[in-house]
């Protein structure tokens, strides 16, 4: 099977001492809007600057397309559309005239950069400034010009690193937008980012990092299996007392318990039957419940507990 | 064969593509114009006292253009390699199907024409001067073989300030190096050189005085009163081989040499 973007034990080593990536093997089928998170320093930026070009890798390929991106830069490019970090602008430059670069560069004939362009900008909503200077623009809208460059050629994936940080909430909704609509048009969206609630909304697969390492990958909907398996969220009438908390904690099918207020949230074994009985004694025990289920859990636990596990396991 | 004939053709096809992107960056950010109308302004600042010769009037104008062609080479190439990493437009610019040695091969060949044609409106400005104020007939006949020394000096004074842009990490401060490198440094050690007798024939900036001196005014030799004080300078002039050798290894070195780290450099 060719896979969309394809990565075979890639390493990244810094001098001796350091090791950015250490073995990572990534595997995105086309058509796949996949998820990159991590925290700080956990390789994120490195894989997405070894499968742009940006750098090279110490060991191991990266594919897009099922071309090698070391061994034949050029033509893997060709396929990419690329947002890393926060990059410069040409401040001095329009909107027409930067695009028009770039078209070139990807070999677009004039008719058709000319289509391109008036075609992306309406898309990020930049018809208007097509022929203003770019220093003049917000950063939201700085950030909307650089995506609409890597989709001016009409690429196969899309590579994405932390694109709506330093955003305000309207350029990150404006962002979120433009990715649910290229993940409609069936482009391979590669999401790098530390923000699970903008991963969790649009993206089909999540894939953990931590340390240059891959610690965990599942679908949106494997991860929300397994959290419905351990995790069960109460919401009570009135907030717990110390004693009341006291009493959650010695049910003897609950593993620990996070108190909020009027809520908690139960871990447990994840058997059916288990969330079954830890309702019945708490209503035996005579706790006011409002709600029981397992709407609150989401990415952010998953992760929390993919980052624990891995903690523990160092 | 047929690859790598594809494969040249792409090769000269995106340095043409960077070239002309610089020089609209040249012009956008006004660099080039402003560095151009200096080309033509400060030629007519020796209308202010006229010489009676046409060489000597050549030659006075002519001994201001090694100062701009440095100033021309600092603004055009002082930035070309580390400017892209400094405001993170690499970002933008390298993570696409194209050679990054091609990329900067067109950075250095966008300042080199913005440089000559900086250089071309001096001489042009001057000849037409020389021609307004001497008739067309006094022009110097040496004057073509000036306007080529000037280039490939161009050359050289682009290679050097492109070489410290790309060994450099700020465009400020590789554009300040570049200029003082060959305003100053490059200066005080010929001068020093000269003062205990020693030729400084591997000096560029000596060498760039042949830029006056094929006219036959030397630009070597100082002018005013202290004439007698500088007798040391007069010992020495230029030959035109090997100053020409000089600078066009100056050309060469520096830009393979800056376009061996700007193609290693990473973010």
């Amino acid at each position: 099977m060719e896979y969309a973007i394809r990565t075979e034990n890639l390493v990244k080593k810094y001098g001796k001492d350091f090791t950015a990536l250490d073995g990572v093997s990534l595997q995105i089928k086309k058509g796949e809007v996949v998820g990159y998170v991590g925290p700080n320093g956990a390789g994120k930026t490195t894989t997405i600057k070894i499968l742009t070009g940006l750098i090279k890798p110490s060991s191991g390929h990266a594919y897009v397309n099922g071309i090698d991106v070391t061994a034949n830069p050029r033509k893997a490019l060709r396929t990419i559309g690329a947002l890393i970090e926060v990059p410069g602008v040409y401040d001095y430059l329009t909107p027409r005239e930067m695009l028009t670069y770039f078209g070139r560069v990807y070999r677009m004939s004039g008719d058709e950069i000319d289509r391109r362009i008036k075609e992306t900008l309406e898309l990020v909503r930049l018809s208007e400034w097509e022929h203003k200077k770019i220093g003049t623009f917000s950063t939201g809208m700085q950030r909307r010009l650089i995506i609409a460059k890597a989709i001016l050629h009409r690429p196969d994936n899309l590579i994405l690193d932390e694109p709506v940080l330093g955003l305000d909430p309207q350029g990150i909704r404006d962002v979120r937008e433009l990715i649910r609509q290229f993940r409609n048009e069936g482009m391979t969206v590669f999401l790098s980012s530390h923000l699970l609630r903008e991963v969790a909304e649009v993206c089909n697969t999540v894939i953990f990092l931590n340390k240059g390492k891959v610690v965990s990958s599942d679908s949106m909907e494997g991860i929300g299996r397994s959290l419905e398996l351990g995790v069960v969220d109460v919401k009570f009438l009135k907030s717990l007392s110390q004693e009341e908390i006291e009493k959650l904690r010695a049910i003897e099918l609950v593993r620990s318990v996070d108190v909020k207020d009027a809520t908690a949230r139960l871990h447990y074994d994840g058997k059916p039957e288990s969330s079954v009985q830890i309702l019945r004694r708490l209503v035996s025990s005579n706790f006011e419940v409002v709600s029981y289920g397992m709407e609150g859990a989401g990415l952010e636990d998953y992760y929390v507990s993919v980052m624990s596990d891995e903690k523990g396991a160092n | 064969m047929e690859i790598r004939r594809e494969s040249i053709w792409n090769d000269v096809f995106e340095t043409y593509l960077s070239v002309n992107f610089e020089l609209v960056k040249h012009l956008k950010r006004r660099r080039l114009p402003i560095v151009a109308a200096l080309a033509v302004i400060v030629p007519l600042i020796f209308y202010v006292k006229v010489p009676d010769t046409a060489d000597v009037f050549a030659a006075t104008v002519l001994s201001f253009v090694n100062i701009l062609i440095v100033v021309s080479a600092a603004m055009f190439a002082g930035d070309a390699v580390c400017g892209e990493f400094e405001k993170k437009t690499s970002l933008l610019l390298f993570p696409t199907p194209q050679r990054r040695s091609t990329i900067f091969a067109g950075k250095y060949i966008a300042a080199l024409l913005a440089t000559f044609l900086v250089v071309l409106l001096y001489y042009l400005t001057m000849t037409l001067q020389t021609a307004q104020l001497y008739g067309w007939g006094e022009i110097p006949a040496e004057l073509g073989k000036s306007f080529l020394t000037a280039l490939i000096y161009s050359a050289a004074a682009v290679s050097v300030v492109y070489f410290f842009s790309a060994l450099l990490k700020r465009p400020i401060t590789s554009t300040i190096v570049g200029f003082l490198f060959l305003m100053m440094i490059l200066q005080v050690v010929a001068m020093v050189l000269m003062l205990v007798d020693q030729e400084p024939w591997f000096i560029v900036t000596y060498s760039a005085n042949l830029i006056t001196d094929v006219l036959g005014v030397s630009s070597s030799l100082p002018f005013g009163p202290e004439e007698e004080e500088h007798a040391w300078a007069l010992k020495f002039s230029p030959d035109f081989g090997v100053g020409i050798a000089v600078m066009v290894a100056y050309a060469i070195v520096g830009f393979v040499t800056g376009m061996a780290i700007a193609v290693r450099k990473e973010d």
